[in-house]
């Protein structure tokens, strides 16, 4: 009997049914075979939706920005309030796969692909955002420093500046992470590969032969990256709420909003995993791999951020009254009991309310339930946005001029399109790369089992 | 001959002007005989026909530049300063292009050689 | 001006690139042609703005005019500083005249009607069409006109005279009753002028002078400087009438008394000073009769009121004015005698009631003539019936059966100049010209002349012909000329006998120039004023209220619209966008009701309802209103035009549909109040078109007030500055948060520190301005001066419902007190919101490309072209008065953009915008300083458009770094302050004075 190590007994543990390296290749790879009926019926969905998503921007751009609700006073919509969704939902991938390897969690190795590979779609989902948004979008390189004949410079005061800054470098980064995370495992493909896809893999995997030192100056970049990762889960978001901190508007000229805005992303982040790994672990018969104690750890996490988003609720409505000026007042009474009392309730009963079941160990170690949950939560964290931008906007100094806003049917096209334009991209990612990584994986498995039994097992 | 001439407003105006057919013939009245140049018979022609001469644009800064005349001129610039060798060039039927004069860059940098204002609302708004 | 054609080509261009192009970046590859013209005329300078003076005739006060050419194409009206009624000013309607000008839906030339359809024709065939009929007409010619100048007249009523007819004028604002009340109290045949400026207290009965009534531009100028407060003294408004328009919620005091009884309280206000000792010469025994307590049961109120006011009218130099036009009842000749009898007792004749210099440019023809002229019409005595310059059938009840008798006559004849709804009916069609086309002249006073001058060739588009040009022609055919053929000789051969009046040492030549250049002269005015006495009236008068047609719980009030008059300027966009100062709708008809009756049957605001009396019914949205009566509803005038252009056609419903066409007795003229209305939902909502977001100052500084008892005592002042953060004080001992100090005053700018480049330069200014609220009346003039000055655009219903309204100054109206159930203090704040240039502003900062930045000479600049479209601005401007381009607004039907103003870019889509204080009139003014040997800037040199326009003179812009300048001078009265500034420390350039109240105000005004 070869002794374990502290990581694979704790990898047997969350994995007790996957007992051979051989099994962890075949069950992966068997997912980059050819497609079923579901996914194409996916697939072909998430191509409409992307149809819908260029189709309605095109229009936009062709017919000016007024075929949006958008108005006086609400500047910011459905636009702006989809980006930070989709901001938020990519910062749980670099929270799982960057962070939670720092601190060695063993359970992250099965779900760290997948939720890498929705951060990078996320952010590149969210990215175009602010293009849809901005009025004359075939100027919006303004934004970028260059130099010009022109002697002129974007204002670095501004945070959307910053925000082009944050977001960029976020991409990059989470891309290259995810990228080199998966040369092992596209080598692993690529040796059972054929044909063209043979000459993708072997691209992609740069040559990859598995050699030690390969191993060894993998594990030192990984690391690394890592490292430079981990602050952008903090830094990025910060930057996404100073949109609105360093405005004046009330509602928005709040202190706490940095810690509250990277709890929620990564609440909303956590949730959209548990939203993803579920359908993957059953379309993919991957209960072995994605086992309750994946969703459990999950799940605690869910409600770890949860309470602090909840909270952070709480001491936006207690700084409104203790700030005691009438217009910080009004908004927040306002939000709870005016023209759009109904996205707050939404807000706070799916964010604050919904996840206190999962307290009870029943509710965390039911798939269904979690799936549901996080289907709530995914929806509450986008009003969550939507009553942050638009109530404030709506109801700001002048009294005169308060206004409501009433989303188009473009915006919604847009939105919409939005997460099929998000789908398309994970679908693919599931047929071409293996969702589940397969070496670290096979680090947390006991080793390799000599002696007769073994050879059956091979054979 | 003084550009200011034919394009009178040049010194009080924001517009330089164009000029009329009357001041062409201001001269060219003048100048008698018959075998003149066909450019002159035709404006000639207009004259006696009344008919306006349909002059080519060749300088033109965009509608959102404020680009006043007079106070450039009144400042001692030369019209060639802006608009090249002018009179060197002979006929054009097409616009020019303006060797990178009358990009924005351009405007600012003799501004600030001169050190005159130049924030944005001197020449936009 | 000659050689029209080649100017015309010459402006087609510079009309083109000059407005239509806008924010489309470099480009130097089109070939663009450029046509000058053969020879120049001498007075125009290309890029440099030409102007003329002019008279305005969009409503019967005649305005003297100043209009801005550019390349002889006219960009803007003003007011003429140097004339008798304008006095520099100039109301909103004044404004839209220019889109009247370039409206794309005016006639583009003489057509005649063949099975239905109008065809074109000559203007030879048409003249001689017209000569023939009139010819076959043998006699019976029936000419309907609006108001006409002196020349006008005398030409039409000699061509009647040869062709042998009749002329009837009708206006839809004309007061008869006060022209007949005055013949009968006074023996005078005229429309007296009121004095409102040296008057300390006006009472008004229902009288729209800062509206619609006789004069408004010069009326709310002379009211503001009554009313404004200056020195610790102001003069006293009081209201009586059953609703509030924009002039009583100017009032310092409502009295809200039932449609009628308007005489029982004057009455009873004349007959308590007349038992003071006061004369009421022939009418003592009618006072005798109308005690303050008869008068006191007649209103519903208490005789104290009535003798209260009593006494302070006998006290102050005072003037009574009224009913008006939204007050023609049954009775209102005789309430409007009962005011003169007022008048007469408290000793205001000749002092602040002017009969003997009355105001001779108001249209107070009665309705009575019209009445016979649709009889004779309808009896089949008129051969042919020509229409200029009104609109009976629509203007007129549909009761009054003008339209039957109209279609009648066998040949109809319209100059209007665009479609309208007696034009639809008209067989041959005489486009006339705009009167910023055509010649004419005015008579506004005793003695004043004005000449009415073409400002520009006539627009090409449209191939038109004055009128009074087109009757000589037409006379000269029937074989009876009358002298020149043009009414311009017709005009000068007046002006020569005036001239020969004037006893002025200039040669004719001279004389005439220096009035077209100044735009009038005074001639023989009268002297002293003689005094007139009440005289016995020569027919019985009935004083009591009077009796209401229809059952209906609500009387109908149906008043002359401040934007759309009686219709007349609906197919202007401007008019049709511009917010109505009192409910702030746009676009749509809406009906006032009070918001307790709206309860009471079950109604709220935007509910669909249908207002039904015994004439008809029309369908509208419900407006609450706590101005009106529990027992009154009121719908404005010159919605329902269905006949007229793009614009108007569709828009709102016409409440002339519900009135019986009845007639007042004596003056004949049509009661507009005259009948009781029913109300009734339909169930359905209407999203109306409003930019009203609330009336309620929600605890915010926007709109403060001060007692007048209150001002004087800064000490105080400053003490109730803090009370407005009285809650934070307390909790500043909790450890709570301390109100922001404002650091800096505007003329600070820029702040230590920030002083870098070609913002630390000596003598740079910093522009400012400074708005009385206590001035302000609301009238919304400067709003489409605006408009008209910066080239903003109109959006349409749609969008403004949507809430993106467009434009660059929003008169924010908030109600502190309103109340029709009894007399009192009313108290409703007028606000113009524009950009408020803040020092430091909040918009700046944010925007990522510097489109939004801060000038040296301290204005908060918008770079066009530099603007990306985020509207980040926007969303953090605390005063909400960026507008952005939500789609290319600027792309009008020919010949609209004509009146753009080349000297501003036209915005594109995706771009932000906002008030610029005008900058490019501070640039032309600073081009002009350094072409005069580069001197400095004056004081008052620069004026943006809202404070040329504003009639009550409520807006000073200067360089608040000059110590002596006026917006300095206000920026230290003990009423300034500015919106929001303690509250986000903005330090705006703009400086508010609060109004001013006599009852007394919480302090911070709610």
């Amino acid at each position: 009997m070869a002794s374990l190590t502290e990581s694979q007994k704790r990898g047997a543990l969350t994995h007790p049914d996957v007992s051979h390296y051989s099994e962890v290749n075949r069950d992966v790879l068997a997912m980059l075979s050819t497609p079923g009926k579901g996914w194409w019926a996916l697939f072909g969905i998430a191509v409409l939706g992307v149809g819908l998503f260029f189709g309605s921007w095109f229009y936009q751009i062709y017919r000016g920005i007024g075929v949006s609700g958008l108005t006086s006073p609400v500047g910011w919509g459905a636009y702006i309030t989809t980006f930070v969704f989709w901001v938020g939902i990519a910062h749980s991938g670099t929270l799982i796969s960057a962070i939670l390897f720092l601190f060695r969690a063993p359970w992250r190795q099965s779900v760290y692909r997948a939720a890498e590979a929705m951060t990078v779609f996320a952010v590149m989902t969210a990215g175009l955002f602010p293009l849809i948004h901005v009025g004359r979008v075939w100027n919006a390189y303004w934004l970028i420093p260059y130099p010009n004949q022109r002697f002129l410079w974007p204002n670095f005061r501004s945070p959307l500046v910053w925000d082009v800054f944050a977001v960029t470098t976020y991409f990059t980064v989470s891309a290259v992470f995810f990228y080199l995370g998966t040369i092992p495992d596209v080598a692993a493909a690529r040796d059972q590969a054929t044909g063209l896809r043979k000459k993708l893999y072997s691209f992609l995997a740069m040559g990859w032969q598995g050699t030690d030192r390969e191993w060894h100056h993998f594990g030192k970049a990984y690391i690394f990256l890592a490292a430079l990762a981990t602050p952008l889960v903090l830094s990025v978001h910060s930057v996404v709420s100073w949109d609105f901190a360093v405005g004046i508007v009330p509602g928005w000229h709040a202190t706490v909003f940095a810690p509250y805005f990277v709890a929620g992303a990564i609440f909303s982040g956590v949730a959209m995993v548990i939203t993803l790994a579920v359908p993957l672990r059953k379309v993919f018969g991957l209960e072995a791999y994605l086992t309750t104690k994946h969703f459990d750890a999950l799940a605690k996490l869910v409600l770890l951020t949860s309470l602090i988003v909840f909270y952070a609720y709480l001491t936006e409505f207690f700084m409104a009254w203790y700030s005691g000026e009438p217009p910080e007042r009004q908004v927040f009474w306002n939000r709870l009991f005016g023209h759009y009392w109904w996205a707050t309730w939404i807000m706070l009963v799916c964010n604050g309310m919904i996840p206190i079941m999962l307290w009870f160990k029943r509710v965390r170690h039911s798939i269904p339930a979690l799936f549901v949950i996080s289907i709530f939560i995914n929806i509450g964290m986008w009003f969550e946005r939507y009553v942050i931008i638009v109530t404030s906007l709506s109801h700001e100094y002048e009294p005169f001029a308060w206004g409501v806003y009433r989303p188009s049917m473009v915006e919604m096209g847009i939105l919409i399109g939005s997460f099929c334009w998000f789908g398309f991209w994970f679908l693919l990612f599931t047929r071409l790369l293996p969702p589940v990584a397969i070496a670290e994986l096979k680090e947390v498995l006991p080793a390799p089992r000599r002696g007769k039994k073994a050879q059956e097992v091979e054979a | 001959m003084d550009c200011q001439y034919c394009h009178f407003s040049a010194e009080r105006s924001v517009d330089a002007g164009i000029p009329p057919v009357s001041t062409c013939m201001g001269c060219h009245l003048m100048i008698p005989g018959e075998n003149q140049p066909e450019e002159i018979t035709k404006v000639r022609e207009y004259w006696n026909d009344r008919e306006p001469i349909p002059w080519v644009r060749i300088h033109k800064v965009a509608d959102h530049v404020h680009f006043p005349h007079m106070r450039h001129i009144n400042a001692g610039m030369q019209c060639q300063e802006c608009h090249g060798e002018i009179q060197e060039i002979g006929v054009l039927e097409e616009p020019e292009p303006t060797w990178g004069k009358g990009k924005m860059g351009w405007c600012v940098s003799c501004h600030v050689e001169r050190d005159v204002r130049r924030d944005c609302t001197v020449c936009h708004y | 001006m000659s050689d029209g054609i080649k100017r015309r080509d010459f402006l087609k261009v510079l009309g083109i690139s000059g407005a239509g192009a806008g924010l489309t970046g470099c480009s130097t590859e089109d070939v663009e042609k450029l046509i000058p013209y053969v020879v120049p005329p001498e007075d125009i300078t290309p890029g440099v703005a030409t102007w003329y003076t002019t008279v305005c005739q969009e409503c019967a006060a005649e305005c003297g005019m100043w209009v801005r050419t550019r390349e002889g194409r006219a960009v803007k009206v003003e007011g003429n500083p140097s004339h008798a009624v304008s006095g520099g000013a100039l109301c909103a309607r004044g404004h839209s005249s220019i889109q009247g000008l370039y409206n794309p839906d005016r006639f583009t030339g003489p057509m005649r009607r063949e099975n239905g359809a109008l065809v074109p024709m000559t203007w030879d065939e048409a003249e001689a069409m017209l000569a023939e009929r009139i010819q076959g007409a043998a006699g019976n010619v029936l000419l309907l006109t609006g108001q006409l100048g002196p020349t006008e007249s005398d030409l039409f009523s000699r061509f009647l005279s040869a062709t042998g007819g009749r002329h009837v004028e009708h206006d839809g604002l004309a007061d008869a009753p006060l022209r007949e009340a005055t013949r009968i109290a006074f023996g005078r045949d005229v429309v007296p002028a009121y004095d409102f400026e040296s008057a300390g207290m006006v009472v008004s009965f229902g009288a729209d002078f800062l509206e619609t009534w006789i004069s408004p531009v010069e009326y709310g100028r002379g009211f503001a400087r009554s009313s404004g407060e200056d020195h610790g003294s102001k003069g006293k408004f009081v209201f009586i009438g059953p609703r509030l328009s924009l002039t009583g919620q100017n009032a310092d005091e409502w009295i809200p008394i039932p449609t009628g009884s308007e005489a029982a309280v004057a009455l009873g206000m004349a007959s308590h000073i007349a038992s003071r000792g006061a004369d009421a010469g022939p009418y003592s025994s009618v006072l005798a009769e109308y005690t303050p307590e008869s008068a006191a049961a007649a209103a519903g109120l208490e005789a104290n009121t009535i003798r209260d006011l009593a006494e302070a009218f006998a006290a102050a130099t005072s003037v009574a004015v009224g009913p008006g036009q939204a007050g023609h009842h049954r009775g209102a000749t005789a309430a409007n005698v009962a005011v003169h009898i007022l008048n007469a007792v408290a000793g205001n004749i000749g002092s602040t009631v002017h009969l003997t210099s009355p105001v001779q440019s108001s249209s107070s023809r009665p309705y009575g003539e019209m009445q016979v002229a649709i009889r004779a019409m309808a009896g089949g005595d008129v051969g042919v019936v020509m229409v200029r310059g009104t609109n009976p059938a629509y203007s007129l009840p549909g009761s009054s059966g003008f339209s039957e008798a109209f279609s009648e006559v066998p040949f109809k004849v319209s100059f209007a100049s665009e479609p309208d709804e007696t034009t639809a009916m008209a067989d041959l069609v005489l486009p006339d010209r705009h009167f910023l086309e055509s010649w004419g002249d005015s008579s506004p006073r005793p003695g004043v002349f004005a000449v009415q001058q073409p400002v520009m060739q006539a627009v090409p588009h449209f191939d038109t012909r004055q009128t009074g040009d087109v009757l000589l022609n037409v006379a000269a055919r029937v074989g009876n000329a009358l002298g020149p053929a043009s009414t311009f000789e017709h005009v000068r051969s007046r002006w020569q006998d005036l001239h020969a009046r004037s006893g002025s040492g200039l040669d004719f030549e001279a004389w005439w120039k220096t009035a077209l250049k100044t735009g009038s002269v005074t001639v023989g005015a009268p002297g002293r004023q003689e005094a007139v006495a009440l005289r016995a009236p020569d027919m019985a008068l009935a004083f009591d209220p009077p009796s209401l047609a229809g059952e209906g719980d609500f009387t109908l009030l149906v008043y002359p619209s401040s934007r759309l008059a009686d219709g007349r300027h609906a197919n202007r966009p401007w008019m049709q966008e511009l917010p109505d100062p009192i409910s702030k709708l746009t676009w749509h008809s809406w009906v006032e009701m009070h918001p307790a009756a709206a309860e009471a049957h079950g109604l709220r605001r935007g509910d669909v309802v249908t207002v039904s009396s015994p004439e008809g019914q029309v369908t509208l949205p419900l407006f609450t209103y706590p101005g009106i009566r529990e027992d009154a509803v009121a719908i404005a005038m010159g919605g329902g035009r269905n006949e007229s252009g793009r614009y108007a056609s569709g828009n709102g419903v016409n409440p002339m549909n519900l009135l019986p066409a009845v007639v007042e007795q004596p003056s004949g003229t049509l009661a507009l109040v005259s009948t009781r209305v029913s109300v009734a939902a339909t169930g359905e909502r209407y999203r109306m078109a409003t930019i009203e977001g609330s009336d309620d100052q929600s605890e915010r500084n926007i709109a403060p007030a001060v007692a007048l008892a209150a001002l004087g005592h800064a000490a105080e002042e400053d003490h109730s500055e803090d009370e407005g953060h009285h809650g934070l004080q307390e909790m500043n001992l909790m450890g709570g948060f301390a109100p922001v100090e404002t650091e800096g005053e505007a003329q600070d700018f820029p702040l230590p520190g920030s002083q870098y480049g070609e913002y630390g330069r000596e003598g740079t200014p910093r522009w400012a301005m400074a708005i009385d609220l206590d001035k302000c009346t609301g009238c919304s003039a400067c709003v489409v001066a605006c408009q008209s000055e910066n080239n903003v655009p109109f959006v349409g219903e749609q969008q403004v419902a949507m809430g993106r309204d467009h434009s660059w100054i929003r008169i924010e109206r908030y109600y502190e007190q309103v109340d029709a159930s009894h007399a009192g203090p009313v108290d409703v704040r007028h606000l113009p919101m524009l950009c408020q240039h803040c020092g430091n502003a909040p918009c700046e900062p944010v925007c990522p490309v510097f489109a939004a930045y801060h000038t040296p000479d301290g204005l908060n600049a918008q770079v066009y072209n530099r603007c990306v479209g985020t509207r980040y601005c926007a969303n953090n401007c605390p005063y909400k008065v960026r507008v952005y381009n939500w789609y290319t607004y600027t792309d009008v039907p020919e010949p609209l953009q004509w009146s753009y103003n080349p000297d501003v870019t036209i915005r594109n889509t995706g771009v932000m915008e906002k008030c610029s204080f005008c900058v490019h009139r501070i640039r032309e003014v600073q081009n002009r300083a350094a072409l005069e040997g580069g001197r400095g800037v004056h004081e008052g040199e620069v004026t943006p458009a809202c404070q040329q326009s504003c009639p009550a003179e409520a807006i000073v812009f200067g360089n608040i770094r000059d110590p002596e300048s006026r917006v300095a001078e206000k920026a230290h009265n003990e009423r300034t302050y500015k919106v929001l500034d303690e509250l986000i420390n903005t330090q705006p350039a703009v400086h508010y004075l609060k109004k001013v109240t006599f009852h007394e105000v919480e302090s911070g005004g709610h």
